[in-house]
């Protein structure tokens, strides 16, 4: 590499400068611009940069009418610094102050001041010789000594601020909250970093001119941003971005002649989309791949179904081909990746359910019923029933499910006469349920009665639930007393709605 | 150490940020070791008072103490776990990198974490079962690991008094009942837990005591204390039959 430089250097002393240039400027944009990345501050970026055109030409003034200097690099970057803090400044407490947001308080600023700059360019042109199309578009070829020294000093300054305040700077990116309760001064850390982003934007409108430097400090970061999930290689990859970047619209545009700041922001902007495209997790492709990848829920839960209803709850995969609507490949890869998921076993060409998987079928069997009395209940027409309870089932939230099994009186049997399962995940030993929705068979302890029931439970007694009567709406239970005395009672749907039992 | 101080006592709190006070004359001391809910309506102050004990709002007049301590002294040992809709899961930061977070106060910007600083990150996510998704970057976690991540960040702080905002809020049963056991998992530890909470039916099924606030204090104490129905319509300007409701499960129908 430094051989190479050497030799650039030798044969053309201008790419030489170009190259250095371009490469300290990438650099410095592509790291401080992550932060703006992750700070969505681009529009204040761009505020940024528009507005140093004041401070550049209050910059020059000065050091030309009170030291007759021309062209003072230092004082213009000054100015330029000045500039764009007194515009953030202004950004922050005009938007805080007035009930303008903030995206329209930026627009007001940044032109304001870019046209004042304008406005003093005109009226002392004959002191200023600022090229303005040069401010606009870019100068890379043609950079000054001193012009370099001070973009190399202002990377350093930068880079080492970065490098020094990484932790700080991340943990007020992600969280100031945060950042403030440990008693880091964030309102400094802000200004501190926008300080920085002011003077990278000074050496990045040297290249690529006011318009295109928001793309040299997005671009880089943002194609990163798609490949990384830790900041800290989000800053070297944005770097890295930035070079090839620079490097391959730098050299097209010496190949066809063209403005290489406009160059760059192509390829810069090319290199983006490419990755958009084809990046492993967060591009394009990717996310098409996965979608094609993932096995649709409606036919795992119909398989379930399918399982659930045969003969011994095995079967094999042409008997799921011939019971549902899908085709074979489907079928195939979604029992594998149900396999794989630990929900169905193989032995041999059967297929059967793992606990969990039986776990699983049975919740779906349960909603499909409760859908189909649900349906009866509303009227639908027998003949309709299994279909649109069939579409319906995938509705199998708990707390939807729930509702149905409450609004139709916790019914035993669908339909068809089919039993429903019981709400199996709820009733464990320990869990604490009403009376409504035990069925024969439980027992448990009374922890709480409301007012509908005043004489026959109280808490503390031991119940044991018998088999419903009157059409399953009166529940039937044995109260056993503490002092040993046993009665049988009858509540109905809301009575039993009342009592809450701890289960045995 | 220090068992016999209140965890947080807060003596008279006004708070303002125009003429209306957000906290007028609140005081109330949390014991060690509680796991306590926040409730009342939106605007009530609840927010508020989660600043002030993080020392981020200044009082207008009283004061707040973190075991006998000044807030503003006992700063570090107050961990705050915002609010899910406030965090930004598409950073690009892992598990390990924000429980990492945790230790940024205990050392300078000029330093470098040392290896305890990674060995207690570890460890505190360890305690909250997420050690195994230590290299995941925290958007690709489902919403109860989410919370764990910042929880550990906050046992990882070495906070002994830990606040949350809304914890609750936006997430699926599954989820709610994630994150309530791994606020009972940490309060076992010894740690104190405020809560910010939205739900007033499971307000009393969740947390130890309640405080009940509007402006003013307007309850604190054990849940069935708070959630009575007289207290609950005078707050939320309704007389809202939940409310008696809310009471017979709160008491167990004893009432």
């Amino acid at each position: 590499m430094y051989e190479w430089l050497v030799e650039v250097h030798t044969a053309s002393p201008h790419l030489f400068k170009a190259l250095i240039t371009g490469l300290l400027v990438t650099t410095v944009c592509s790291v401080i611009g992550c932060f703006i990345v992750l700070k969505r501050t681009s529009f204040l970026a761009d505020a940024l940069a528009h507005s140093m055109l004041a401070g550049v030409v209050v910059g020059y003034l000065f050091m030309k009418l009170a030291f007759g200097k021309e062209a003072h690099a230092p004082a213009m970057l000054i100015g330029s610094i000045v500039s764009g803090i007194i515009t953030v400044a202004m950004i922050g407490f005009v938007s805080r102050f007035s009930r303008v947001k903030e995206d329209a308080v930026i627009g007001i600023m940044y032109t304001g001041i870019f046209a004042f700059g304008g406005v003093l360019v005109s009226l002392f042109s004959q002191y200023v010789h600022i090229d303005l199309l040069h401010f606009i578009v870019g100068q890379l070829i043609g950079v000054s000594d001193q012009d370099l020294w001070m973009m190399a000093i202002v990377s350093v300054v930068v880079l080492s601020f970065i490098v020094l305040m990484f932790r700080s700077l991340q943990l007020l990116t992600f969280d100031r909250v945060m950042a403030a309760s440990l008693g880091m001064n964030v309102i400094l850390l802000d200004y501190m970093l926008t300080t920085c982003t002011a003077m990278v934007v000074v050496t990045g409108v040297q290249v690529v001119g006011v318009i295109q430097v928001v793309g040299l400090l997005i671009a880089p970061a943002a194609t990163a941003y798609l490949l990384c999930d830790r900041l800290k290689h989000m800053l070297w990859v944005s770097a890295m971005f930035g070079w090839t970047g620079f490097l391959a619209g730098y050299f097209l545009s010496e190949a066809y002649n063209v403005a290489p700041g406009a160059m760059i922001v192509v390829t810069l902007t090319a290199q983006f989309l490419l990755v958009f495209l084809v990046a492993p997790r967060y591009g394009l492709l990717a996310d098409f791949q996965r979608r094609l990848k993932a096995i649709p829920q409606q036919v795992v839960e119909d398989i379930l179904g399918v399982i659930l209803r045969a003969q011994g709850e095995q079967c094999e995969i042409r008997d799921l081909v011939e019971h549902t609507e899908y085709k074979l490949e489907p079928i195939r890869k979604a029992v594998y990746s149900m396999v794989k998921k630990e929900w169905l076993c193989f032995e041999g060409d059967v297929i059967s359910f793992t606990a969990e998987g039986r776990k699983h079928a049975r919740r779906l069997l349960r909603a499909h019923r409760l859908w189909e009395t649900y349906l009866q209940h509303l009227g639908v027409a027998e003949e309709e029933l299994h279909e649109r309870a069939h579409v319906l089932e995938h509705l199998h939230d708990e707390q939807a499910v729930d509702y149905l099994d409450d609004k139709l009186g916790h019914p035993l049997t669908d339909p068809h006469g089919a039993a429903i399962p019981e709400d199996f995940e709820h009733l464990v030993s320990g869990e604490v349920m009403t009376l409504a929705i035990l069925r024969e068979g439980h027992t448990g302890e009374v922890v709480s009665v409301g007012h509908l029931i005043v004489d026959p439970v109280s808490v503390g007694d031991r119940v044991s639930v018998g088999a419903r009567e009157n059409d399953s709406e009166i529940w039937v239970v044995t109260v056993e007393k503490p002092d040993g005395q046993f009665a049988k009672h009858r509540f109905n749907h809301e009575e039993a709605d009342d009592i809450s039992i701890r289960l045995d | 150490m220090n068992n016999d101080l209140p965890a947080i006592e807060v003596k008279n709190l006004t708070v303002s940020y125009g003429p209306v006070p957000a906290l007028l004359d609140v005081s109330l001391a949390i014991e060690p070791g509680q796991l306590v809910g926040i409730i009342g309506p939106n605007g009530s102050g609840k927010s508020t008072l989660i600043k002030s004990l993080l020392g981020f709002v200044k009082p207008d007049f009283g004061e707040v103490l973190l075991f006998g301590e000044d807030a503003e002294k006992a700063k570090g040992r107050v961990a705050y776990v915002p609010q899910r809709g406030s965090v930004d899961w598409d950073f690009p930061v892992t598990v390990r990198e924000v429980a990492l977070m945790g230790r940024y106060g205990k050392r300078p910007w000029w330093r470098d974490l040392s290896n305890e600083d990674r060995e207690i990150a570890d460890y505190a996510l360890e305690q909250v079962r997420m050690a195994d998704y230590r290299n995941r970057q925290i958007g690709q976690l489902s919403g109860g690991q989410q919370q764990r991540v910042f929880m550990a960040r906050a046992i990882a702080q070495g906070g002994d008094v830990l606040l949350l905002d809304e914890p609750f809020a936006g997430v699926d049963a599954a989820t709610e009942k994630a994150i309530l056991d791994v606020l009972e998992s940490t309060r076992e530890t010894g740690r104190t837990l405020v809560v910010v909470h939205h739900d007033l039916a499971t307000a009393s099924e969740y947390f130890d005591s309640l405080v009940l606030l509007k402006q003013r204090l307007f309850a604190y104490g054990a849940p069935e204390q708070v959630l009575h129905p007289e207290l609950l319509s005078e707050v939320y300007e309704g007389t809202l039959r939940i409310f008696a409701n809310l009471h017979n499960r709160s008491t167990g129908g004893q009432d």
